[in-house]
C-alpha cells in the first residue's frame, strides 16, 4: 500500500466524481445565455478534460 | 429615422438583467466584458512562458535534461493528480456556491464558498510538498527554470484568487451583494475557473508529457 | 422626437455626474480623459527633452570617430536610456495615452472612456515607471540597447533588473489603456454611430488599443523571465543549465514588433482626419483604411522574427518571417494611395497641421520602402546592426510616429485649450524638424550599407577605411540640432498660446467629426445631450450626419477666421 497508489485511487475516485459532477452543471448551464455564461461553459469544458486526464494519470496510461 | 439604426450601437447585453435595471445591466455588461478581456491578457502571459517551456524542451537534447551527470526523475504523478483533482473540486463547489446565491440561499452559499476556499489552500500546501520534494532546482537546469517559474506563477494566482475569495465571503455577509446584483461573485467565480484552467494545461505540459 | 427620447433613456451614460472639486480631484487625482490626455502629454513632453538630450549626446559622441567626448560605458548607457525613454516614456504614452485619451472618447460622442478610474491608474504608472528607470542612474544604468539582450544583459545585473522593473510598470499602464479603449470603442459609441461610420481616428485607436492589450502582456512575461535570470539566476537565457539567449529575442520581439504598430497606427488615424479637413474632399477608401488598420493589427504579430534573421534561426524559420513582412507593407501601401487619392484634386490649405501631415507621407514611405529592404533575409544579413537599420526605424519613428504627432497636437491643439497655435512659429518649427531629420538620418541608410556599425562608442577603423564617415557624421550631428530647435519651439509655441493665443472657438478648421460640434475646450461632461449618429463623417457635400447636437452647429462646416491668417477657401465668409 505505497502513497502512490493511495494517491492514485483517490484521484481516480475524485476525477470520477468531480467530473460527473462538473458534466452535470455544464449540461445545465448549456442553455443559459449571456457572456458570464458562455465563458464558464467553456472554463467546465476544459476542466472536465482536466479530470479526465487525471484519470488517465491514474491509471498510468499516461504520464511516468 | 429608424430606431434600428439608433439602436445598432447596442450590444446585446445579458437579458437576465433587463428587468432588474437596465442601467445596471448596461454597467455589468462593460464590466464584466472588460474583466474576460482581463482574463485574455492574463491568458497571454501563461502563454509566453508556455512557449519559453516548449521551446527549451524541444531544444534540450534529452529530457528530463542532465545536471551534474545525472538525468534529473521525472516528476511524480500521482501526487498531482491528487492535488489537481482538488483544485479542479474546488470549481465545482465555486459553482454551487454562485448557483446558491442566485436562489438566495445564504447558508449553502457559504457553505460552498468555505469549501471552495479550503480546497484551494489546500491546493497550495499540496503544492509546497510539490517543491520541497522536488529533484530539481530553480536555478539548475532549464526544467527547474519552467516548473518552478511556472507553477510559481500559478500558484501565486491560486494565492491571490483565495484572499479574493475569502473578501468575497466577507463582503457578501456584510449585505453588499443582493439577489439580482453580484457582479463581485460572478467574477470571482469566472477567475477561479480561469486558474483552475490554466492548472489544466501545466498539469498535462509537466507531468503528463 | 419619441425615437430620440427613447434612445435618452436607454443610453446608461446619460446622466452627467457632478463636477469634480477642488486642486487634486481635478487636476492631480483626476479620472477625466481630457484631463488625463494633458497630464500624458506634459510627462511625455518632458522625457521627450530627456529621451532627445541624450540622443545629442550620442551625436555629439560620434561627431569624432575616435569618441572622446563620453566614456565608452557612459555611451552605453547613453543608447540604451534614449532607446528606452523613447519607446516606452514618449512615443507610447503620447500617441496613446494623450492622443487617444484625448480625441476618441470625443469622436464616438462619449462622456469618459469605459473604465476612468483604471485610465487614472495608467497614467499614475508612467512617472512611477520613469522614476524606477532614472534611479538606475544612481546604482547601475542599464547598458545593452533598448532591447537588453542576455548574454550582455546578464554582465550589468543591477542596471538590467531596474530596467525590467520600470518597463513592467509602464507594460501594465499600456495594458490597462489598451483593454480601456476597446472596451469604450466597443461599448460607448453614440446611437447610430455603427462601426462604419466611426471616424478614422477612433479606428486606429481601436487597432491600437487591441494590440497593446493582447502584446504588452507579452513583453512584461519576456522582462520577467529576464529579471528572474539576472536576481534569482533562473537559467532560461544559460546555455549551459539548458537555457538559450535566443528564447528572449522571441519573447521580446514578439511583443516589440507590434509595438512598432502600436507608435504607427494612431499616427496614421491622424493623416486621415489631417487630411480631409485640409484638402475639403472626403476621405478616399474609409473602409479601405478602416480594414486596414485592423489587418496591420493582425498581422503584426505574425513578423517578429525578422529581427533576428542573423541569430542562427533556421532557413525554415527565415522564409515564412520574411514573406509576410513583405505582405504587411501591403495594407500600409493601401493607405498611402489612399491618401494621395484623397488629395488629389482637393484644394489644399497648408495649415502646420497639414504640413506635418505632408511631411508624413513623405518620410514615412521612405521608412516604410527601406523597410523592404530589410525584410529581404540576405539583405538583411548585411544591413542588421548597420546604422541602415537605425536609419529606417527613424525615418519611421520620428519621420513618421513623431510627425503624426505633431501634426495631431497643431489639430487638436485649439479643440483642447480653446485657443490657436501661432501658425508661423509652426511652420518654421515644421521645416526645421524636416531639414533636422534628413540630415540626421538620411545619410545613415549609405553609411549603414557601407557597414558602418551600429551602437559603437568609436568608429576609428571605420573612418580610416572609408573617407567619407567623418562627414557625413557630423552632418548627422549638426542636424540632429535642427530637430531639438523645432521642439523647443514647438513647447514655446504650446505654452505661449496656452496663455496668449488667439481665440479658437468650436470649429476653427471648419472639421466634421463630433468633437468638433462642442465647446474648445470642451466641459468636463463633453456632452450635454449624446448626439445622434446618421452617417459618416468626410462627405463635405453633404450636411453634418448628426442630431440631437448640443448646440446649433452650420451643417455645412467652414473654417473660421481663428484659423487665419491663412488665405480663406472660396465659399468661406
Amino acid at each position: 500500500m505505497t502513497a502512490a497508489l493511495v494517491e492514485r485511487t483517490l484521484a481516480l475516485l475524485g476525477a470520477v466524481l468531480v467530473g460527473g459532477t462538473a458534466a452535470v452543471q455544464l449540461k445545465n448551464e448549456l442553455p443559459v445565455h449571456g457572456l458570464d455564461a458562455h465563458v464558464a461553459k467553456v472554463l467546465l469544458g476544459l476542466m472536465i478534460l482536466g479530470c479526465v486526464l487525471a484519470i488517465l494519470a491514474a491509471l498510468h496510461v499516461l504520464g511516468g | 429615422m429608424a430606431v434600428s439604426a439608433l439602436n445598432a450601437t447596442h450590444e446585446a447585453v445579458d437579458a437576465r438583467y433587463n428587468d432588474v435595471d437596465p442601467v445596471y445591466a448596461q454597467t455589468r455588461d462593460i464590466r464584466l466584458t472588460g474583466f474576460v478581456l482581463a482574463l485574455g491578457a492574463d491568458c497571454v502571459l501563461f502563454s509566453s512562458f508556455i512557449f519559453a517551456y516548449l521551446y527549451l524542451r524541444t531544444s534540450a537534447p534529452a529530457w528530463p535534461p542532465f545536471v551534474d551527470g545525472h538525468q534529473l526523475p521525472r516528476l511524480d504523478t500521482s501526487f498531482a493528480a491528487l492535488n489537481s483533482i482538488v483544485l479542479f473540486g474546488s470549481g465545482v463547489t465555486m459553482h454551487y456556491a454562485l448557483e446558491n446565491w442566485k436562489h438566495l440561499k445564504k447558508a449553502a452559499f457559504n457553505g460552498w464558498l468555505i469549501a471552495t476556499i479550503v480546497l484551494g489552500a489546500l491546493f497550495l500546501l499540496g503544492q509546497a510538498h510539490e517543491y520541497l520534494s522536488a529533484a530539481m532546482t530553480w536555478q539548475g537546469s532549464s526544467f527547474g527554470a519552467s516548473f518552478f517559474t511556472l507553477t510559481g506563477m500559478h500558484g501565486f494566482h491560486v494565492f491571490i484568487g483565495v484572499i479574493y475569495l475569502i473578501t468575497l465571503f466577507i463582503q457578501a455577509n456584510r449585505g453588499v451583494y443582493t439577489g439580482s446584483k453580484y457582479f463581485g461573485l460572478t467574477a470571482g467565480t469566472l477567475y477561479w475557473h480561469f486558474v483552475d484552467v490554466i492548472w489544466v494545461f501545466l498539469f498535462f505540459l509537466f507531468y503528463l508529457w | 422626437m419619441h425615437a430620440a427620447t427613447t434612445v435618452h433613456a436607454d443610453h446608461v451614460h446619460d446622466h452627467i455626474h457632478p463636477a469634480p472639486e477642488g486642486f487634486i480631484r481635478k487636476y492631480v487625482f483626476s479620472t477625466d480623459h481630457k484631463v488625463i490626455a494633458f497630464q500624458y502629454f506634459f510627462v511625455g513632453l518632458f522625457f521627450l527633452f530627456i529621451s532627445g538630450s541624450f540622443a545629442l549626446l550620442i551625436r555629439l559622441q560620434l561627431f569624432d570617430p575616435a569618441g572622446k567626448f563620453l566614456s565608452f560605458d557612459t555611451y552605453d548607457s547613453m543608447f540604451t536610456m534614449h532607446g528606452t525613454v523613447g519607446v516606452w516614456l514618449v512615443v507610447i504614452p503620447l500617441v496613446t495615452g494623450a492622443l487617444g485619451n484625448f480625441i476618441m472618447p470625443l469622436q464616438i460622442g462619449a462622456r469618459d472612456v469605459a473604465f476612468p478610474w483604471l485610465n487614472m491608474l495608467s497614467f499614475w504608472l508612467f512617472p512611477v515607471a520613469g522614476l524606477i528607470l532614472f534611479s538606475s542612474f544612481f546604482f547601475m544604468t542599464p547598458h545593452a540597447g533598448w532591447t537588453e539582450y542576455p548574454p550582455i544583459s546578464l554582465s550589468y545585473g543591477v542596471g538590467t533588473a531596474l530596467w525590467c522593473a520600470a518597463i513592467i510598470c509602464i507594460g501594465i499602464s499600456s495594458t490597462l489603456t489598451g483593454l480601456n479603449f476597446t472596451m469604450t470603442v466597443v461599448k460607448l459609441r453614440a446611437p447610430g454611430m455603427t462601426w462604419t461610420r466611426m471616424p478614422l481616428f477612433t479606428w486606429a485607436t481601436f487597432a491600437t488599443a487591441l494590440v497593446n492589450m493582447i502584446a504588452t502582456v507579452a513583453l512584461s512575461a519576456a522582462l520577467l523571465a529576464l529579471f528572474l535570470a539576472v536576481v534569482f539566476n533562473v537559467p532560461f537565457f544559460d546555455p549551459a543549465r539548458g537555457g538559450a539567449p535566443v528564447l528572449y529575442q522571441h519573447m521580446f520581439w514578439f511583443y516589440s514588433h507590434p509595438a512598432v504598430y502600436i507608435f504607427i497606427l494612431p499616427a496614421f488615424g491622424v493623416i486621415s482626419e489631417v487630411l480631409p479637413t485640409f484638402t475639403r474632399r472626403p476621405i478616399f477608401g474609409y473602409k479601405v483604411i478602416a480594414f486596414s488598420s485592423l489587418a496591420i493589427a493582425i498581422l503584426g504579430f505574425a513578423v517578429w522574427a525578422h529581427h533576428m534573421f542573423p541569430s542562427g534561426i533556421s532557413p525554415w524559420l527565415q522564409l515564412p518571417f520574411m514573406i509576410i513582412t513583405y505582405a504587411i507593407g501591403v495594407p500600409t501601401g493601401l493607405k498611402v494611395f489612399s491618401w494621395l487619392a484623397t488629395l488629389w484634386g482637393g484644394r489644399i490649405r497648408f495649415t502646420t497641421s497639414m504640413l506635418y501631415a505632408l511631411g508624413f507621407l513623405i518620410a514615412f514611405t521612405f521608412g516604410g520602402i527601406t523597410g523592404i529592404f530589410l525584410a529581404a533575409v540576405p539583405a538583411d544579413l548585411h544591413e542588421h546592426g548597420s546604422y541602415f537599420v537605425v536609419g529606417h526605424f527613424h525615418y519611421v519613428v520620428a519621420g513618421g510616429a513623431v510627425l503624426g504627432f505633431l501634426a495631431a497636437v497643431t489639430y487638436w491643439f485649439p479643440k483642447a485649450t480653446g485657443r490657436m497655435l501661432n501658425e508661423r512659429l509652426g511652420k518654421l518649427g515644421f521645416w526645421l524638424f524636416m531639414i533636422g531629420l534628413t540630415g540626421t538620418f538620411l545619410p545613415m541608410h549609405w553609411l549603414g550599407l557601407e557597414g558602418m556599425p551600429r551602437r559603437y562608442a568609436s568608429y576609428t577603423y571605420f573612418a580610416a577605411t572609408h573617407p567619407d564617415a567623418v562627414f557625413w557624421n557630423r552632418v548627422e550631428t549638426f542636424s540632429a540640432f535642427f530637430m531639438a530647435a523645432s521642439i523647443a519651439l514647438l513647447t514655446i509655441n504650446v505654452v505661449w498660446s496656452l496663455w496668449r493665443g488667439r481665440v479658437a472657438g468650436r470649429n476653427p478648421w471648419g472639421a466634421r467629426t463630433l468633437e468638433w460640434t462642442i465647446d474648445s475646450p470642451p466641459p468636463y461632461y463633453n456632452f450635454k445631450k449624446i448626439p445622434i449618429v446618421f452617417g459618416r463623417p468626410y462627405d463635405y457635400t453633404e450636411p453634418l450626419p448628426y442630431q440631437n447636437l448640443d448646440h446649433d452647429v452650420d451643417p455645412y462646416p467652414a473654417p473660421t477666421a481663428a484659423s487665419f491668417p491663412l488665405p480663406a477657401p472660396a465659399g468661406a465668409g
